[in-house]
């Protein structure tokens, strides 16, 4: 029990795949204006990471590594993340229209997403079975989410107050991140 | 000719990939921790963003458009399916500080971005120029922010040691805080240079790059199709 | 239907056509790719190991068949001094606490002892199991005999890793398969390198 528990809290926190790991800065920094956008985001995101890592995972263990086809791992894997969401959306217009409606703008955007590629690798490199995969992705898109809704947080204010001209967008979102991944390093010396 | 050289130009500094079109940010981040590996990183987005960008483009008239997208994952995939496997056997040592970031090139917004927006619609030389243009300014970025970080955080560069005697490295630059901060100053830099010029020659404004999913080339395709 | 029909030629067109020049390649790479990965990841450990020799024990890499097992083979890297077989080493496994651990394992040539053992690959926790690849752990195996080879705590001569009694046993347990192995194919080597 213990050993999950570590695990969820350095996937969150120590390791945070954004701030400490550098994956999925894209809509890190593109979708992060108001909160109601962070938060649709990040919920599409854990959604769709928990699905890769899962699917990817059997995969790799049923189907590449028996046909000692794992050096094809990168292709097969982006093709099966892509399939994913669009099955994904096709699945929740016809199932679910409200939760479509909130989720559905994001998910086109998450293929590209290097967190979900990088999270089912990682998952892959590091060996991990089918429990502590799913473990793992969730507790690292959850680390995703609170990451994005804290900047969203941050940038809602910074939006009103007065910047130099050329720190507006990106550069002052980077520094923001900077600032943020340097509170999360005080984490590191928690779990060694 | 005058074309192609401005293709290739084009990516050296107006559209200078992760300074200019905010683009490709990741792997810019994770593995600048020195010049070395930012110059590896670097190459190897130049071998697979040249060859899918003459590869797209020659293919670009069979595509039927709907499966465009799936078919240009499918080559820049195995373009750097091709570099991982180069990389291990003539490069561990670079592969192995790389880590996942060699995968994860397929994903990097350059590659699918320049292939929606420019090898499907040019012949196949203008595209391998924009490629090869996109590809050495996104390779001069790196090596230029690995460079600089590697400076303060180790007092090396490119493994030689430069700073004087008593220097004290400055761990922070090379840990996650200092590569989102690092970037930060400089594409705020570069923003008030083309202010600054573009005030001289007596123009309006430069208007400062702004990060949206709109200025990553996959994201708009996404939100064209949706 | 036509371009239904169209859509699915090409993608699979493309696909084929990536997929036979990737095969090519991982075979053009792959004898490549074996030998760096032997050089970054079991070189260090080898060259821990190795009583001094001059010759590059990964090129001299030999596999041999494991007499008794058929299907099962172990590749044997020798160190050769003067032309001499001056000891070899071998790759075992042993279940630790997160995972196998695998342990390169030195041979003295001339007498029956350990020249030492280093650690290739692991999943220990880090600041406890991982201690056996330290030195305090993997000295205790150079110029060991080849009994003995057991924790003090069953009756062997060697200090399993404070607070790491998972890790040490599965150190030790590739060691021991590794004895086991030399035992059966000593003589084959001792012919192979003179």
């Amino acid at each position: 029990m213990t050993e999950y528990f570590l695990l969820i809290i350095s996937a969150i926190f120590v390791n945070n795949i954004l701030l400490a790991q550098y994956l999925g800065n894209c809509p890190f920094l593109g979708c992060s204006r108001n909160i109601g956008t962070a938060a649709g985001m990040g919920a599409a995101v854990v959604f769709v990471v928990v699905m890769a890592s899962g699917f990817t995972w059997a995969i790799q263990r049923y189907v590449l590594v028996p046909f000692s086809l794992d050096y094809l791992q990168t292709i097969v894997f982006i093709l099966v993340i892509a399939a994913l969401v669009q099955f994904v959306e096709m699945f929740l217009k016809k199932a679910a229209p409200p939760l479509y409606k909130s989720l559905g703008i994001f998910l086109p955007l998450i293929t590209t997403n290097c967190a979900v590629l990088g999270i089912a690798i990682i998952c892959q490199r590091k060996d991990y079975g089918i429990v502590k995969t799913l473990v793992f992705s969730f507790a690292s898109a959850l680390g995703f989410m609170l990451a994005l809704l804290l900047m969203a947080a941050i940038r809602e204010r910074f939006e009103l107050s007065r910047l130099p001209q050329s720190m507006k967008g990106a550069p002052a979102g980077l520094v923001m991140a900077g600032l943020m991944s340097l509170a999360f390093f005080a984490f590191k010396g928690m779990i060694s | 000719m005058s074309t192609l050289w401005k293709e290739f130009s084009k990516g050296l500094w107006n559209e200078l990939p992760p300074f200019r079109l905010v683009l490709g940010l990741c792997p810019t981040l994770a593995v600048t921790k020195t010049a070395n590996n930012g110059l590896g990183m670097g190459l190897a987005v130049i071998f697979v963003l040249t060859l899918s960008n003459m590869l797209i483009s020659m293919v670009r008239k069979i595509i039927p458009a709907k499966v465009r997208i799936a078919c240009f994952i499918v080559i820049a995939a195995s373009l750097v399916v091709a570099v991982e496997l180069l990389m291990q056997a003539y490069a561990y040592p670079l592969y192995q500080q790389l880590g996942i970031f060699v995968p994860l090139i397929v994903v990097n917004c350059i590659i699918l971005g320049r292939a929606e927006a420019f090898a499907s619609r040019n012949p196949v030389l203008p595209s391998i120029a924009d490629g090869l243009g996109m590809g050495v300014g996104y390779t001069a970025s790196l090596t230029f922010l690995g460079a600089l970080r590697e400076l303060f955080g180790y007092g090396t560069v490119f493994g030689a040691p430069v700073m004087w005697g008593s220097f004290k490295p400055f761990s922070f630059m090379i840990e996650a805080p200092g590569a989102f901060v690092c970037l930060g100053v400089l594409l705020a830099g570069m923003n008030f240079f083309s202010a600054w010029q573009a005030r001289r020659k007596g123009g309006p404004d430069a208007v400062p790059a702004v990060s949206d999913c709109g200025s990553c080339g996959m994201c708009d395709m996404a939100r064209k199709r949706g | 239907m036509r371009e239904i029909m169209k859509m699915v030629v090409v993608l699979s067109l493309i696909s084929g056509l990536s997929g036979a020049v990737l095969a090519w390649l991982k075979d053009a790479t792959k004898n490549r790719i074996e030998e760096q990965v032997l050089t970054y990841v079991q070189g260090p450990a080898l060259e821990q190991v190795f009583p001094p020799h001059d010759n590059n024990p990964i090129t001299d890499r030999k596999r041999f068949e494991v007499p008794g097992a058929p299907g099962e083979s172990v590749t044997i890297f020798p160190a050769l001094k003067d032309g001499k077989l001056a000891g070899y080493a071998m790759e075992t496994y042993g279940q630790g606490y997160g995972g196998d651990i695998g342990v390169i394992v030195g041979f003295d040539a001339g007498k029956d002892a350990l020249t030492g053992i280093g650690v290739t690959t692991m999943k220990e926790t880090p600041g406890l199991g991982t201690n056996v690849a330290k030195h305090g752990f993997t000295t205790q195996f150079a110029g060991h005999p080849l009994e003995k080879l057991e924790l003090k705590s069953k009756g062997g001569s060697i200090d399993a890793v404070s607070g790491a009694s998972y890790s040490s046993t599965g150190a030790i347990t590739a060691v021991q398969k590794a004895v086991a192995l030399r035992d059966k194919l000593k003589d084959e080597i001792g012919k192979t390198w003179q």
